[in-house]
């Protein structure tokens, strides 16, 4: 009885193993989050050294817009370190979108691994041969003699003055997001469906919302923009349509109607619009969307 | 009566085509198709780079280990073999020219590494300041390499599912005649040999 019930518990165990291990990506380390300028993950560095640093980064970023990272890592687990740091690089999106201007320090301790991951638009300043020397010079001689604190301070701060004048800070650019490309193409798609559709629905009372909700679904990408097109268009041409047969000028009926949809769906698509847009702002430390195409240099201690 | 009907289905009908065509996959495969090209450009950039470094590396060697010829020499085989297969974006399709040049990169990356394997027999030469700093170029390429063809097996996979899923598929074949593009293999890639690690 008592076997019967172990066995039962370890299937269950191994199911959910199961369920668990497959909703998972195949990595065997996840990319931490990026809480701020230093990511500390193992803890090894003093609070005192952690605030210096994240002013100082924070600092160089608001006088030039390139942005510095510093990841510290108990182990890669396995993971290959320069896989690792580029994809945490990519993940993060350190640096500016266009001008590429991040820069990741990722120590692994138990690896006894350090790397500078240097991105697209500094490989100019910050060389591969220069973050090798950074790497060789200012961190490993004091990660061998055990000062950590010491060691990410100086290489932080010889990137900083390697990197210094490549970027003037100004401000933001706006991301132009897929997003607005979608509400764009359902907004699109509605107005298609509503003018055919309301030219049907001069010949058919149901036709003419059927025809134009069919056309916006068409129309528009993927499924749920072109169910929500679909949806909209087949009201909007109910509406319209019985209003503009059920009284006096049709002409005129026609082209009041065709102006309300019009200002409605502009109406609906800034509202979107907006809402958009108000996730970007706040204080939060964040990427700005760099890209990094395996620049920097690799050492260990 | 009818008439009006009737033009209102072929005004419809020409309205939905119109916007519709953007659904048959035509922009999304020139893209696609486009951005191939610049991943490929790309893949190509940094081989180039690894090969533009390698005078350099092998004079540097040279000062410190002249006697170890062969070694060397085989390095500038490799290099001049690499850099005469060329392979231009319109050529991607051709799965035998690809096959080639990934046996002469390849040829080149066996050859270097035989070659940085020995220069750790020489402390002299790796205690030298210019040959620490070829290397860790050398080493910044590779990585770039690993990048650019990761982004170019990417894409590639991308376009070649819209060249063969319905109905875009059509649209490429006879509309725009694209054929699939050739990929690198996977058997012998080392960023890809790792299997994923699953811990009991």
């Amino acid at each position: 009885m008592r076997l019967c019930g172990r066995v039962w518990r370890a299937v269950v165990a191994g199911w959910f193993w199961l369920v668990l291990v497959s909703g998972l990506p195949a990595w065997a380390l996840d990319v931490p989050s990026l809480s701020g300028p230093v990511v500390d993950v193992a803890h090894v560095l003093p609070p005192d050294t952690v605030e210096q640093l994240s002013q100082e980064i924070r600092a160089h970023e608001a006088k030039t817009s390139n942005q510095v990272v510093v990841l510290i890592l108990p182990s890669l687990e396995g993971e290959t370190l320069f896989d690792f740091s580029h994809r945490v690089a990519t993940t993060w999106k350190l640096g500016r979108k266009g001008t590429d201007n991040g820069v990741l320090l990722l120590v692994a301790l138990k690896d006894r691994k350090v790397r500078l991951e240097v991105g697209y638009g500094l490989e100019g300043a910050l060389t591969d041969a220069r973050s090798a020397q950074i790497i060789r010079n200012e961190i490993v001689p004091r990660f061998r003699s055990g000062e950590f604190a010491v060691g990410v301070t100086a290489g932080v701060r010889a990137v900083l003055s390697t990197i210094e004048g490549t970027y003037q800070a100004s401000e933001r650019p706006t991301a132009t997001s897929t997003d607005g490309e979608t509400v764009g193409n359902v907004l699109l798609a509605v107005i298609v469906g509503v003018f055919i559709g309301l030219l049907f629905s001069r010949a058919h009372r149901v036709l003419g919302p059927a025809v134009g909700g069919g056309v916006s679904f068409v129309v528009a990408p993927w499924l749920v923009p072109a169910l929500i097109a679909g949806g909209t268009s087949i009201v909007l041409v109910s509406l319209l349509g019985g209003r503009g047969r059920s009284a006096g000028s049709r002409q005129w009926r026609r082209t009041s109607g065709f102006e309300e949809t019009w200002f409605s769906t502009q109406h609906g698509g800034w509202g979107t619009g907006g809402l958009g847009g108000a996730f970007g702002g706040g204080d939060s430390f964040s990427g700005g969307g760099g890209d990094f195409g395996g620049g920097g240099a690799s050492g260990d201690w | 009566m009818s008439m009006c009907v009737a033009r209102m289905v072929l005004v419809s009908l020409l309205l939905t085509g119109i916007v519709t065509s953007s659904g048959c996959g035509y922009n999304d495969l020139q893209g696609l198709d486009e951005d191939t090209k610049a991943a490929w450009s790309e893949v190509i950039n940094q081989y180039q780079r690894r090969a533009d470094l390698i005078p350099n590396l092998v004079n540097t060697v040279k000062g410190y280990a002249a006697h170890e010829k062969e070694t060397l020499e085989s390095v500038v085989e490799a290099r001049a073999k690499a850099t005469s297969v060329q392979i231009t974006p319109e050529l991607l399709k051709d799965e035998a020219a690809f096959k080639k040049f990934q046996e002469a990169q390849q040829g080149l990356s066996g050859a270097l590494g035989r070659l940085l394997a020995l220069a750790e027999q020489y402390p002299n030469l790796k205690a030298d300041q210019g040959f620490r700093d070829l290397q860790s170029q050398l080493e910044g390429t590779e990585n770039r390499i690993a990048v650019a063809r990761k982004r170019y097996i990417e894409k590639v996979a991308e376009f070649n599912k819209m060249v063969r899923y319905f109905p875009t598929n059509l649209t490429a074949k006879f509309l725009l005649h694209l054929d699939e593009k050739a990929n690198f293999t996977v058997a012998d890639e080392k960023a890809v040999a790792k299997p994923p690690e699953v811990k009991f």
